[in-house]
């Protein structure tokens, strides 16, 4: 694991990844302080340009704009990492079945994964969100189940690959039930993949959730990213900064997040040890 | 696409005319007067489902079909009846019988001729049975009498003083009896392809493109139209609209095609123009609506605390953009001219309302708790477009002020409207009505508690059941004598803002743009509900 580290931190841009991430998540625990008023209160006249009073300005309602990109920071960082936690443990656990017992089992499911793989995600994720009316918790369903058939699939090509050795064979002359050789054996083998394409799912997660609060389709009773551009996009040509330091936010955030998929794919794979 | 040719000017009168411009100006009024030709480009956002302007009333189809079709009457900007299709008119003393004399030498497009049989076809067969607004406006109406090809006698059950408020080409377009008779109105052949009296007639509809209106040659009124063509674009994009206005390729654009956001900028632009004028019976009103089957909601004290604490003229400056001007009641301002508005009803907007309304919710056995919430309430977000979400936003903040938790909740359009008509599942609700050119078209229907109507959308929702407020809207349907009217009107409008089943938040003023090129378009109250018979082009 150290030694795993040490390779992360050669990875400038992987650091600096990290760094932005920390500085969000600092904001987020630093939100009620910085702005306990809330991200919706009318702080002061609206359109107002940034500046000392305002540091970020204010929006066509006069609500603080630096307010709303640190509230959203947290919505997204939430809504973000729980999907994408979701669709990890939902993805591996289907992966994790198809890839050990293969046949029928792995036929259905995965004809059902390529199922939800044909289907555009986004347009599946505006469907699900307006059937189960818009709040955090369908959000975050909503992307977690577009988001899980990746995962799926990358298990089960792990496990078949793994099937086959030594060490799996023996466990099976031992006499070991399935599901201890799927969590104790084969799982722990494919934990750095994992990681590695699930700290991806949560930067495309943060990009959903912003495409789909943009979209008026996020919970309207919760400040986000995506709600402040689509409230800013109107005023565009009057007030730039509304939708810009939002999408700013985005930009840097999704950046960082891929940043550190990177440096942990090339940390955790063995193949990639070497470079 | 002049189709007039330049007329020929000598060298001299060319040498003349240079010389004279060098000098002064061009006078204003030579490039005032009116000029035959020209194609006219206007914007309709969004596209039409349909040209059946006899059976839907969506508010995006009358700026097309009033091109085509007429109606009996036109108004002039007092709101008085003038004549259109229908030269001249009296009304019996008792109120129960209206003579129109029609204009003679009229002639569909189609080539038939224009006859009282149309008319008693229009309003017996058409106007009655699948106009959406048929059942309010004709209730009284029983029989259209056709003594001779050129009068029609309407006998009505009670008085209808509204009833010629309604007569508009957009209210009642008269079609052509030949042309429906023995056929389903929807799935006639002229539904979208509209054979009318009017200036223009339908020529081509490219869907998701424009509607080609061409100039009627055999129009009846002389001289008249000016254009010879008018196009009807469609553009969804709203910024796209903007620019094609901005750089000349279209000419007008009415009902807020344009972006409140982008009519400042718009107004500086030297090729633009815009005008309030032509929305005299729109009398287009945001509201809230309190679903009073609900414990809190109730009480009277709980709803006036909650109107108390909207600060309306913030909703004006920064949710409509200064486009519009607080609401006082259930009646528009703009029924000031005709004198049933008043504003001696109990107001919302004095200096210490949020005293008042936190004393109403103390009072009503609702105090805060530690956490300063009294209780919490659902706002459902109305969905045809993203300003009510930005309202909601602010109620939500106008409300906390007095202790109400507000929880916002934005759902698709078929789902809002089942939860709010269908289900009563609401506790508050904010939807946008236009009043028309009379109250009873479309005011009575939210508040009367006849209008209490499971399952159908826009009418009384919120359980509201005044017999005081009943009796003096059926006494104002039928009274004829305006200053009896008014009063009625006057007395309703100060019980309801007392009981405030609702919250009336803002009049909204809409604006068109139009390029200075363009002249006479906005006639008379009805603006772009009306033909653009007199519009012309300069070039």
């Amino acid at each position: 694991m150290r030694a795993a580290l040490k390779r992360f931190a050669r990875n400038r841009m992987a650091v600096l990844g990290a760094c932005v991430i920390g500085v969000v998540a600092l904001l987020t625990a630093l939100s009620p302080l910085l702005y306990p008023a809330g991200a919706f209160t009318l702080a002061g006249p609206p359109l107002q340009p940034p500046g000392m009073r305002y540091l970020l300005g204010t929006d066509a309602l006069g609500r603080d704009v630096a307010a709303g990109v640190v509230a959203g920071a947290r919505t997204s960082l939430l809504i973000g990492l729980s999907a994408a936690l979701s669709a990890v443990l939902f993805g591996s656990l289907i992966g994790a079945l198809a890839g050990y017992y293969r046949g029928a089992t792995d036929i259905v499911l995965m004809r059902l994964t390529e199922f939800f793989q044909t289907i555009p995600a986004f347009l599946l994720a505006m469907l699900l969100v307006v059937i189960l009316s818009p709040s955090v918790l369908s959000v975050i369903i909503a992307i977690s189940a577009v988001s899980w058939p990746g995962i799926a699939r990358l298990v089960r090509g792990e496990f078949v690959a793994l099937g086959g050795r030594e060490f799996v064979l023996a466990s099976i002359g031992l006499g070991a039930s399935g599901p201890r050789i799927i969590f104790r054996h084969l799982l722990p083998n494919c934990v750095s993949a994992i990681i590695a394409v699930g700290s991806l799912l949560v930067a495309s997660a943060i990009l959903l959730e912003s495409g789909l609060a943009f979209l008026g389709l996020g919970d309207p009773n919760v400040m986000s990213w995506g709600l402040l551009i689509s409230a800013g996009r109107v005023t565009l040509r009057s007030a730039w900064w509304v939708c810009t330091f939002p999408g700013i936010a985005i930009l840097l955030t999704v950046l960082s997040i891929n940043l550190i998929g990177d440096g942990l794919n090339e940390a955790l794979n063995p193949r990639l040890r070497e470079r | 696409m002049s189709g007039i040719p330049t007329p020929h000017l000598s060298r001299r009168a060319l040498l003349l005319a240079s010389a004279a411009t060098a000098i002064a100006a061009p006078p204003a009024a030579e490039a005032q007067t009116p000029r035959p030709g020209g194609t006219m480009v206007m914007i309709v956002n969004p596209e039409p489902a349909t040209l059946a302007t006899y059976a839907v009333s969506a508010g995006n189809i009358p700026p097309i079909t009033t091109q085509i079709y007429e109606g009996l009457l036109t108004y002039d900007w007092d709101l008085k009846p003038q004549p259109l299709l229908a030269k001249s008119w009296t009304v019996s003393a008792d109120g129960k019988t209206i003579t129109f004399k029609l204009q003679e030498g009229v002639t569909f497009h189609n080539g038939a001729a224009f006859t009282s049989a149309d008319v008693a076809y229009s309003f017996m067969e058409i106007a009655k049975k699948v106009n959406p607004n048929g059942p309010v406006i004709l209730r009284e109406l029983e029989a259209v009498e056709t003594p001779d090809a050129m009068t029609a006698v309407f006998k009505l059950a009670n008085p209808a003083p509204y009833l010629m408020m309604s007569l508009s080409s957009n209210n009642i377009p008269i079609i052509c009896k030949s042309v429906f008779e023995g056929t389903v109105p929807m799935q006639n052949p002229s539904a979208n392809r509209p054979i009318g009296t009017g200036p223009f007639k339908f020529a081509a509809w490219e869907r998701g493109q424009f509607v080609r209106l061409d100039k009627n040659d055999k129009y009846w009124k002389p001289g008249l139209p000016l254009l010879n063509r008018i196009i009807a674009r469609f553009i969804p994009d709203a910024a796209t609209r903007s620019a094609a206005l901005e750089t000349g390729e279209a000419h007008y654009a009415a009902y807020s095609a344009v972006n409140a956001a982008d009519i400042k900028r718009m107004q500086a632009n030297p090729i633009l123009d815009s005008t309030t004028r032509g929305y005299g019976t729109t009398a287009a009103t945001s509201v809230l609506e309190f679903n009073m089957r609900r414990p809190h909601l109730a009480k009277k004290e709980v709803r006036q605390a909650i109107c108390y604490a909207i600060d309306r003229q913030f909703i004006v400056d920064n949710i409509l953009y200064g486009f519009g001007k607080p609401a006082v009641g259930p009646l528009s301002s703009v029924f000031s001219t005709s004198g049933w508005f008043t504003a001696d009803v109990r107001r919302f907007d004095v200096a210490n309302r949020l005293e008042i309304a936190n004393k109403l919710l103390d009072d009503a056995g609702y105090p805060r708790g530690a956490n300063g919430v009294r209780f919490g309430l659902h706002l459902e977000i109305n969905s045809f477009g993203e300003q009510w979400l930005r309202q909601g936003e602010y109620l939500k903040q106008a409300l906390a002020q007095i202790g109400i938790n507000l929880t916002l909740r934005s759902e698709d359009t078929a789902t809002w409207l089942r939860r709010c008509y269908t289900d009563y599942d609401f506790d508050i609700n904010e939807p946008f009505y236009s009043a028309g050119a009379d109250p009873v078209i479309g005011v009575h229907r939210h508040y009367v508690s006849s209008a209490i109507r499971q399952g159908t959308t826009f009418v009384n929702n919120k359980d509201y059941r005044s017999p005081v407020v009943d009796k003096l809207m059926d006494d104002a349907t039928r009274e004829l004598d305006p200053k009896k009217r008014a009063d009625l009107y006057h007395a309703a409008q100060k019980q309801m803002v007392e009981d405030s089943p609702g919250a009336w938040l803002a009049e909204v003023q809409y604006v068109t743009i139009f390029n200075k090129k363009l002249h006479d378009h906005t006639m008379g109250p009805l603006g772009t509900y009306e033909a653009f018979s007199r519009a012309w082009l300069e070039r």
